[in-house]
């Protein structure tokens, strides 16, 4: 999903809170459009979580049904306030997710998804058999909304209200997903092992999109509960759940807008076929589950990424998306970089085994700031196990990682890039549905503080424009400024790596990692990149290299490491390696 | 368009396998390619060379029927407008594409076998024949047979790609960046294969980031510039203009 294309959702929303109030409007009309709002919101927390952040959820209605319960019981029994309720709805729901997220979230694909599915049956039954909640019954006699004295029991008033709140929950979910924690969730759908290789937290974004998710629905259901005035288990069932993740895959789980869509759609072709089908095809029967499976099907087929993209098409063509940077924003704070020559990296007898396989055997080698170390090897020498082994992305199995003097064993990726060490990766790992320029200012993660809710606030402007400025100015730095409002995935190859670079350079790096920088690439792209990396040496950055371009790497380096089957063939600068019999008969032929 | 040599017309002009004409390709309204023209002889190797983000993918992709695209694609004389990926295999075309794309969980010799799906008819004795024939070429395979492929190492990678799409008996072999991620020694035998697969008869159309050593095995060879042919000639000449010199092979010496 793009920030951009919302003003026409928004304006959406905002048209339809005033339209009751045109005259001659059928009641009934009403009445189903306050369930498409209520719907809507519901599935406008599913694009985030599921459409955004990947994770299938089944169990949506239960916190719907937090919401609802949690105003129900305070209105009806207690007397409270409906506006009092409304916080207090939110923050049961969110308890709740938190406390299912933690056991749920660590599942992850389908066994998430039928976690879900677990505990959306098991929340059913609960609402449905204890006194609490009323049992089967549920509980009766909410107030309705009121402002001031007047109370909104006018379904006009409550269709105002209810798309008021959709306004504002596409609002605080563009808002969120335009943000720092927002780039980590939508990072999280392919791009979670880069997106930690920069610092993000992705366990929290996980969670940070399954909460918010939740506070979404419980706000629908604290809107249906006063709507409705009375609550039952009915609505916060499976069914339900699986209505409204249709609604948002129908619509286009990945989108804003396909969620309203999808509502409105979802809910008015059910209508429509509860009081058709009965007069054509007689009262016998559920024809309409059958017509409405075999519809849905139909849409699928034809438009697998939902509806809304079509729709949203017709709208961009008007108005191309373009993220406005600021050139004249002040650079970033940066660290200071050790002094060239200062051991960096120091890795001795580093081991890894993948069961009985030695992929890496006893490896020893130092980096110090300020050299360019190419490190090189047969296909599957292990050089890319090493990296993934210096970055915590794997766990060695013995020897041990010095950073600057510290130990790294037993750190996490996130936190090893927390000291200043970047990476980019054999196989492009860039969030495919974002800009380039997005995607580059992930690699800024640990260099802003904004969390959620000044995301929600929209109070981290300031920070966001220093983070993209400096995002575009690592993109110019590689040669790939134009590029920047480009979807990642419509690069070439070779392009993409060098965005990889330019969103490595963006965490401020000590130490930069990068495996087969110039692959793909040709002789002047090539020289530009060793021009752009013998001036970051000179910066004082230390720089291991993976790469197979001998004539690239033998003119950059400082030093050559030779791995073979796990080990150290040979090391030395390049003209004696180049000599090397060892390394001439494993690696680099007779003639080279 | 600069032409280096006048691709002398002989007494009996060759057979054309591949004739693109005016082809146009775009993204989302954006050209990617435009009034793109491309000619490759019956048993002949050509190269496609240029910087990154130039198109040379989208060009075997709409030459492959992936991507939509406009214009004249001819190929063994009879136009492919409107036929999709399997008829175009069936026609004798096969794309190895940058990302090798290999069916990652199954085995090796499995991989194989679905390279050749469209001679299943043929029964299995030929299958194992020509599963064999992969095996001569890429010894390498022969031991790894009944490893997954997601378990091999790059170079094994492109040999099992490249093999794969030799199972279909293709006559045009599409082949981008072969090279890519492989170690001097295995780049050399990439290109080794190349060169022999010349003698079987198979033509091949090739992009390579490596231009030196593509123009060396190459026949002719064009320059695809932000979607356009810019020059084209016979290989020998293009690797000595100064401008592709410069720009794409780098002095003479390094490799």
């Amino acid at each position: 999903m793009r920030p951009g294309p919302l003003r026409l959702p928004l304006l959406l929303a905002a048209g339809c809170a005033l339209l009751p109030w045109l005259p001659g409007l059928p009641p009934y009309w009403i009445t189903l459009a306050d369930y498409i709002g209520v719907a809507a919101i519901v599935a406008v927390g599913l694009v985030v979580l599921t459409g955004v952040g990947g994770m299938t959820s089944f169990g949506q209605a239960s916190f719907l049904g937090f919401g609802a319960y949690a105003t129900a019981i305070l209105s009806a029994r207690y007397g409270v306030s409906p506006w009092l309720a409304l916080p207090v709805s939110l923050a049961v729901s969110a308890a709740a997710a938190l406390l299912i997220g933690a056991v749920t979230l660590r599942l992850s694909g389908h066994y998430l998804a039928l976690g879900t599915l677990a505990w959306g049956v098991a929340l059913y039954y609960t609402f449905a058999n204890l006194d609490f909640f009323g049992r089967n019954d549920g509980i009766a006699g909410i107030a309705p909304l009121h402002v001031g004295g007047l109370a909104l029991v006018d379904p006009r008033w409550s269709f105002t209200v209810i798309w008021l709140g959709v306004g504002l929950a596409v609002l605080a979910t563009r808002n969120l997903l335009d943000s720092r924690a927002g780039r980590a969730i939508r990072a999280l759908r392919g791009g979670a092992l880069a997106a930690a290789s920069f610092g993000v937290d992705t366990p929290r974004a996980r969670m940070l999109a399954f909460v918010y998710a939740a506070v979404l629905a419980a706000f629908a259901g604290w809107l249906y509960a006063h709507l409705q005035r009375s609550v039952n288990p009915t609505p916060f069932g499976i069914n339900a759940s699986i209505e409204y993740l249709l609604m948002a895959v129908v619509g286009g789980a990945a989108h804003i807008g396909g969620a309203l869509l999808g509502a409105a759609l979802v809910t008015v072709f059910n209508d429509l076929l509860q009081d058709w089908l009965p007069r054509l095809l007689g009262h016998q029967g559920n024809y309409e589950t059958i017509v409405f499976g075999a519809v849905l099907v139909l849409v699928l087929q034809a438009s697998p990424q939902g509806l809304w993209p079509h729709l949203a098409r017709l709208w961009r063509w008007r108005a191309p998306v373009r993220r406005v940077v600021d050139a004249a924003a002040p650079p970033l704070p940066r660290r200071a970089l050790p002094a060239r020559g200062t051991p960096i990296l120091e890795v001795a007898g580093l081991r890894k085994n993948f069961g009985g396989l030695v992929a890496v055997g006893g490896l020893d080698f130092a980096v110090a700031a300020g050299e360019i170390v190419g490190l090189i090897g047969p296909n599957g020498a292990g050089k890319s196990t090493t990296f993934n082994l210096l970055t915590g992305v794997a766990a060695a199995s013995g020897g041990s990682v010095r950073f600057q003097g510290r130990p790294l064993a037993g750190l996490p990726a996130r936190a090893v890039a927390a000291l200043g060490v970047a990476r980019s990766f054999q196989h492009v790992r860039l969030v495919a549905g974002m800009s380039v320029i997005e995607n580059v200012a992930i690699g800024a993660h640990l260099r802003g503080h904004a969390g959620a809710f000044s995301a929600l606030l929209r109070t981290d402007r300031a920070e966001e424009t220093l983070l993209f400025a400096e995002a575009a100015r690592q993109l110019a730095r590689v040669g790939l400024a134009e590029a920047a409002d480009r979807p990642a995935d419509s690069l070439a190859l070779g392009q993409q790596r060098i965005v990889e670079i330019a969103r490595a350079l963006c965490l401020d790096p000590v130490l930069l990692l990068l495996d087969e920088p110039a692959a793909g690439l040709r002789h002047h792209e090539k020289q530009a990149l060793a021009a752009l990396l013998t001036r970051l040496r000179e910066e004082g950055v230390a720089i291991l290299l993976v790469e197979h371009d001998m004539e690239f790497v033998m003119t950059l380096a400082d030093r050559l490491v030779v791995m073979d089957f796990g080990t150290k063939l040979a090391e030395g600068p390049p003209e004696a390696v180049r000599r090397d019999p060892a390394v001439i008969e494993a690696y680099l032929g007779s003639v080279a | 368009m600069t032409r280096v040599t006048q691709a002398g017309p002989g007494p009996a002009p060759p057979a054309l396998l591949l004739e693109v004409s005016g082809l146009d390709v775009a993204y989302g309204g954006i050209p990617a390619l435009s009034g793109l023209s491309l000619s490759v002889e019956a048993g002949s190797i050509v190269t496609v060379i240029g910087p990154n983000g130039a198109g040379k993918s989208t060009l075997l992709g709409a030459i492959m029927g992936v991507l939509p695209s406009r214009g004249g694609i001819r190929f063994d004389g009879a136009p492919l407008a409107g036929q999709d990926i399997e008829e175009r295999v069936n026609a004798g075309m096969a794309l190895v594409p940058e990302k090798r794309e290999l069916f990652a969980s199954m085995t090796v010799q499995d991989n194989l076998r679905l390279g050749g799906f469209r001679h299943r008819a043929e029964g299995r004795a030929a299958a194992a024949r020509a599963i064999d024939a992969v095996f001569d070429l890429f010894p390498r395979l022969r031991e790894r047979r009944r490893q997954t492929a997601g378990t091999l190492s790059g170079g094994e990678r492109q040999m099992l790609a490249m093999g794969r799409a030799l199972m279909a008996r293709p006559r045009l072999l599409m082949l981008d960046e072969p090279s890519l991620g492989l170690a001097p020694l295995v780049v050399r035998d990439i290109f080794r294969t190349i060169t022999a697969l010349r003698g079987t008869g198979v033509a091949i159309l090739l992009i390579e980031q490596n231009a030196r050593a593509a123009l060396q095995v190459a026949d002719y060879g064009y320059v695809l510039e932000t979607g356009r042919m810019t020059m084209q000639g016979d290989a020998a000449s293009l690797a000595a203009d100064g401008r592709i010199v410069e720009m794409y092979l780098g002095p003479q010496g390094g490799r």
